[in-house]
């Protein structure tokens, strides 16, 4: 059964120097407010997996948290560059980053994979790519049993801890998303310990059509972090900031900006939307 | 809205109905326009000639073939969240108009990184869904700068696969394997060659086929007599104009 507790505990409890840790969200609820405490608390050496890496692993990268990154797309939408991330990869700022990359397909299957407890899961995808010429440990080709087709398979993911942020919990740590769902529910149901930061905690959950429901005996640790997936939006709550994706471009793209940014937006707050 | 007065066509319009022209005949199968201007010219070809494409909003809305009674805006007539992507890529319900940071004579596309893969002079956004697409469907590709940076003898990494990659796997593993075409904002070129290398099909209006060659990094087939890319329909420019992109952000796209 999920625990309900504070950010700054959840954070404590589930994540773990040397880490595989799994932000996903996909357009909207990104786990910002999570991300963020994960910096605060100078957790190091981390794999992060994540679809689309946004502006939320880019402070993760600068802030050094981060030894390699599991990926398909790394951009700031409708703006350009991971201007850290790139840093990270062209120089090794603050250190070197390593790459495992995938297709946006190749990911969601992995986590369908690891969800279902199955070591791999199959595509049609990457045959030809030069991802299969980079020998990457995490794909391989296969022949079909049955046609003999020759294919693709891309081992399971099973984060360490998933993470993910959603519009409600109830008190029993049931948890409730709707809107533009990505892969939350796989990358809960694939990953050791969870936490679901939600925007408030509520006596009962109402249905709501094509919600995603994680029931609190698949969930880890509960949070109230309301506006948590800010600058990303949580449909019913609040709208995605476009302004701060656009600011977000100068600052990353210079070190000592990025610096400020650290000292003041992340360690010089104490953990502020996260109470008990 | 339509008839004198009107001025004569953009570069920007007559490279929307360019990428419109890439989905026709596709029949019911989800559009993939990555741009604006692709995503001008799907929702054209939806709205004139092709009106069972199916369009989404870029988010995970299908837009209906119609337009909103107050004039511009949209209508939304489905739902399909990206897990639902994934199945039409599998099943080769989509055309795609991709975008490339690189892009070779057989079709072969980069948005990964520049230099070596594992040391890469310049970390781009990453495969995405290329790998897929080019394997399970056809792909067309949109390049804004047509340039010798762009159009490359060799593609530092291959994430969608051209034709060269897809013959080296051979059948069955290439039936579904097509690119389509590639608009840029000087030609539409195509790859209706014996070795299946790219071909010049149109230059744009007013556009040298000296122009081309010279910013195009390999040589490219060129017909005896090159046609001339259609110029949109008055119909169309109004659509355009009027309805589909009042604030003419499609001209931003070619700065």
């Amino acid at each position: 059964m999920a625990e309900i507790v504070s950010l700054a505990e959840a954070v404590a409890l589930a994540v773990r120097d040397g880490d595989t840790v799994a932000m996903e969200g996909f357009t909207h609820l990104i786990p910002f407010a999570a991300g963020h405490e994960v910096i605060r608390q100078r957790r190091r050496d981390l794999t992060l997996v994540r679809m689309t890496p946004d502006l939320i692993y880019d402070q993760l990268i600068g802030a050094g948290c981060v030894r390699k990154l599991v990926f398909s797309w790394g951009g700031n939408p409708g703006v350009g560059s991971l201007h850290r991330f790139r840093d990270a990869v062209e120089h090794s700022w603050p250190g070197p980053l390593e790459l495992e990359e995938h297709s946006h397909a190749g990911m969601a299957n992995r986590y369908v994979a690891g969800a279902s407890g199955l070591p791999f899961a199959v595509l049609r995808g990457y045959a030809g790519t030069g991802l299969m010429a980079e020998g990457m440990a995490s794909v391989r080709p296969i022949t079909c049993p049955f046609t003999g087709e020759i294919l693709t398979a891309v081992s399971a993911l099973n984060p360490d801890v998933a993470i993910v942020h959603a519009q409600r919990a109830d008190t029993s740590g049931n948890v409730q998303l709707w809107g533009i769902t990505g892969v939350q529910k796989e990358a809960v149901l694939a990953a050791e310990r969870s936490i679901v930061t939600v925007e408030e905690v509520v006596p009962h959950l109402d249905p709501r059509p094509g919600s995603v429901v994680l029931p609190s005996w698949t969930v880890s640790y509960v949070a109230e972090a309301a506006g948590g997936s800010r600058p990303s939006y949580a449909l019913g709550y609040y709208e995605r900031d476009n302004d701060y994706y656009v600011a977000w471009d100068p600052i990353a793209r210079d070190r000592d900006a990025f610096r400020r940014w650290l000292d003041t937006e992340i360690f010089g707050m104490a953990e502020t939307m996260g109470g008990r | 809205m339509t008839g004198p007065g009107m001025t004569g066509p953009t570069l920007a319009e007559i490279c929307v109905v360019a990428c419109a022209e890439a989905w026709r005949g596709d029949g019911a199968i989800l559009a993939g326009p990555m741009g604006l201007i692709p995503a001008l010219g799907a929702r054209l070809a939806q709205l004139t000639f092709a009106p069972d494409l199916l369009v989404s909003d870029g988010e995970a809305g299908l837009l209906a073939p119609l337009l909103a009674p107050s004039g511009s805006g949209t209508v939304t007539e489905g739902w399909l969240p990206y897990r639902s992507v994934f199945t039409m890529v599998a099943a080769g319900r989509r055309h795609v108009m991709m975008g490339a940071s690189q892009l070779d004579r057989f079709g072969n596309q980069n948005i990964s990184c520049i230099g070596d893969w594992a040391r890469p002079k310049a970390q781009l956004l990453g495969v995405r869904g290329a790998p897929g697409n080019s394997i399970n469907h056809p792909v067309s590709y949109w390049l804004p700068r047509h340039s010798r940076r762009v159009l490359v003898e060799r593609v530092d990494m291959a994430c969608g696969i051209g034709y060269d990659r897809a013959a080296a796997l051979g059948a069955p593993g290439n039936r579904f394997h097509e690119v389509r075409v590639v608009v840029t904002n000087l030609a539409v070129l195509d790859f209706r060659t014996p070795a299946r290398t790219m071909r010049l099909r149109s230059v744009h209006p007013g556009v040298p086929v000296g122009d081309v060659l010279a910013a195009t990094g390999f040589p490219l087939t060129v017909p005896d007599e090159v046609p001339v890319t259609r110029r949109p329909s008055a119909g169309e420019l109004a659509l355009i104009r009027d309805q589909l992109d009042p604030a003419a952000r499609r001209e931003r796209e070619l700065r």
